[in-house]
């Protein structure tokens, strides 16, 4: 049946989970079960084949982008269940009133804006935004059709004239965006 | 030591008498094909045993989670949330009148707050893109998703949403929103890994195996589950393998038997009574308790098809109806007993090499289907063994015969045993194990009415329809996965046709040309 390291988690990890990144309790056992069976191997981490495994994700067409979000922090090939659960944290919808650490608009936004940086240098190059119109679009669209809407894009977001987008400006251009509906999950219980 | 001994040995031979009748009896009924209704009262009995087991865990839930997550559900303006508040009432009710005052406040505060009894084993609600392999369905999946388990799944699409989005728009940079939100959907609950695994019981029904948080609730509960784990392992499971290596034994040999008799009408009504008979024995070793529903439309011939679950499917269908049953030739005992059933009827057996061989199988299933005094071929076109919770997409394989399809939904209950079979976890004889502890096997049987390929539909879409009145039936989710994914991989031509739609979308600036 497999080696099932502490299936179930300590009172100290999920009152230090719940403290970082609001979820409850409830919801946190939930996604450690969630983690538990993602986890094939039973190693208490998880890899890209891990995530990748999971077929909607391995058809989304920026699900390398995503899983690489999770791996984004230290340079380990692994993901733990804490690194695991403050980047679904950003996911959590905005509650008024309360202290949102790691959901915050800006934060939302600052996931999204790691999307499209490829080399994690807080600027969106026209390269960079060239290669995740690639991936989106795949071989549908010609490369110079791609290159003038990367182009535009730049043109119309860049504020500051240096044909990269900044952080600023990214949030800027999504401003009437509705962030918190679109990078907000509903979670049920 | 000698006494002990002299004692066990007195007493077995005392039982070993009556012990024996009582198989005979067993045999004996199944022949003439009636039963004592002791496993409906047993199942009777378990079912308000698991009530008794259910309430009392709720009780002790309420007892330790306080308010540490009531406060979470304040805001969840959660629609589900109030039906499962009506559904939940009506269980808190006995309650009160069963239990001191103090829970009263407890569970005054559960009810205002959030869900009492969580009927649904979901962790989010998802409304939005959810990606499958066919595009065009991206968003109508959405809807299904939450009407999951429910035997009235009403079907709706939205409408509004899928038009405005069929509009050409410029790219913007809030495209990747969608895909980005999908993906981390998708990442905590997505349709399909879970298919592979056994389902998640709503509540415990008293066996360790699907009790993996297990904590200490109460001592009568505690009671009860060492009780029936001793009637379990001490009682049924011996039992179980008696009759199980007695059933197989004279399957052998009632089919052995039939086999010498010359071809002809009396064969084959001898075959079919024969058949369910050995079958109903082998029924017993797993306590079956089967209900078959619309017994009018039961196959007589061509082609019958079902969801596949685990390979006890074969025995729970092989009860009511004679099949021909349709394989790989397996060397051993598996073996022998093909041997044996080849002989009295006529079954389809491969070599390993013919399977892959598309149009050897196809031309096998023609010759047999286009004799009519041929028994249905039984046929599992999933292809794999997937949960019962869903219907995989179907092999078109069967479809293109073009023979009469009789579609069977079969529909375990998960309380009394879970039946799926997780080959990737489990040997057979695990397998085999598993099943002859657990409680029981409940199941429903619905034979649907039988359905032809019409004019112009293909193959694929025949196996759709076929597949979406099979999962309507059942009350299980209808989804368009390949059942293979639970070895394979996904095909990248599934995220090319996800490019594909999402370039449809994109109005593209043509008149920049330098």
């Amino acid at each position: 049946m497999g080696n099932r390291s502490s299936l179930l988690l300590r009172e100290e990890e999920i009152a230090q989970i719940q403290e970082e990144t609001g979820f409850t309790p409830n919801q946190i056992e939930r996604l450690y079960s969630r983690f538990t069976s993602l986890d094939r191997g039973d190693c208490g981490t998880l890899s890209r084949e891990d995530f990748l495994r999971i077929p909607e994700l391995a058809i989304n067409p920026l699900g390398d982008r995503i899983v690489h979000a999770f791996f984004e922090e230290g340079c380990s090939d692994r993901v733990n269940f804490l690194q695991f659960m403050q980047v679904l944290a950003h996911f959590r919808p905005i509650k008024k009133g309360r202290d949102n650490k790691l959901n915050s608009r800006e934060q939302k936004l600052k996931f999204a804006f790691k999307m499209y940086d490829l080399d994690n240098d807080d600027k969106i190059s026209k390269d960079e935004l060239l290669a995740i119109l690639h991936m989106m679009v795949g071989a549908n669209i010609s490369e110079e059709q791609l290159t003038s809407i990367a182009e535009r894009t730049i043109l119309e977001a860049d504020q500051n004239g240096d044909q990269m987008i900044s952080f600023e400006e990214f949030c800027n251009a999504l401003e009437r965006t509705d962030v918190e509906q679109k990078m907000s999950i509903r979670f049920l219980n | 030591m000698a006494l002990i001994w002299s004692v066990v040995s007195v007493s077995c031979s005392i039982l070993v008498m009556p012990f024996l009748m009582f198989l005979l009896a067993i045999i004996f009924l199944a022949s003439i094909g009636k039963s004592l209704g002791v496993r409906r009262l047993y199942v009777k009995m378990l079912l308000k045993i698991f009530e008794y087991g259910r309430e009392n865990i709720e009780i002790a839930k309420k007892d330790r989670h306080t308010s540490c997550d009531n406060s979470e559900n304040e805001d969840e303006d959660d629609v589900e949330g109030q039906r499962d508040k009506e559904k939940g009432s009506s269980n808190v009710t006995c309650h009160y009148l069963n239990h001191s005052n103090h829970m009263l406040h407890k569970m005054d505060r559960k009810l205002k707050n959030g869900v009492l009894a969580n009927n649904s084993t979901s962790v989010i609600s998802r409304e939005d893109l959810i990606l499958v392999p066919d595009p065009e369905q991206n968003y109508t999946s959405a809807s299904t998703v939450n009407s999951e388990g429910d035997h009235t799944a009403v079907i709706h699409n939205f409408p509004r949403r899928r038009s405005f989005e069929t509009l050409k728009r410029e790219f913007e940079l809030s495209d990747c929103l969608n895909f980005v939100k999908a993906g981390v959907e998708a990442i905590i609950e997505d349709q399909v890994t879970h298919r592979f695994e056994a389902e998640e019981l709503k509540s415990w029904n008293l066996l360790t195996r699907t009790n993996l948080h297990y904590e200490f609730i109460s001592w009568r509960l505690s009671f009860i589950w060492m009780v029936g784990f001793l009637m379990r392992y001490c009682f049924l499971l011996p039992v179980r393998v008696l009759i199980c290596f007695i059933g197989v034994m004279w399957l052998t040999i009632c089919t052995g038997i039939v086999g010498y008799v010359r071809e002809g009408k009396f064969k084959r009504w001898l075959n079919y009574h024969v058949s369910i008979m050995c079958f109903g024995v082998l029924s017993s070793a797993l306590s079956a308790v089967i209900t078959y529903h619309n017994t009018e439309n039961r196959p007589k011939c061509g082609i019958c098809v079902a969801n596949h679950t685990s390979p006890i499917d074969v025995l729970v269908l092989a009860c009511d109806n004679c099949y021909a049953l349709i394989g790989q030739r397996h060397g051993g005992f598996l073996g022998i007993l093909q041997r044996a059933l080849a002989r009295a009827s006529p079954h389809i057996w491969f070599e390993r090499s013919e399977v892959k061989d598309r149009e050897a199988v196809a031309k096998r299933l023609r010759q047999h289907v286009s004799d009519p005094r041929n028994p249905p071929i039984l046929i599992f076109p999933e292809g794999t063994c997937i949960n019962n919770t869903s219907v995989m997409q179907f092999k078109k394989g069967s479809f293109e015969v073009g023979s009469v399809i009789y579609p069977v939904a079969i529909k375990y209950d998960p309380k009394f045993g879970d039946a799926f079979w997780n080959s990737s976890r489990y040997s057979m004889m695990q397998y085999l194990y598993l099943m002859m502890t657990s409680w029981a096997i409940v199941c429903d049987v619905w034979y649907l009415p039988p359905m032809y390929q019409q004019e112009g539909e293909s193959a694929i879409d025949f196996a759709n329809r076929v597949k979406s009145a099979i999962a309507r039936q059942g009350g299980l989710v209808d989804l368009m996965w390949d059942g293979q994914l639970k070895r394979m991989k996904a095909k990248p031509e599934w995220k090319e046709k996800q490019q594909e739609e999402f370039s449809k979308r994109l109005k593209i600036d043509t008149k920049k040309q330098e």
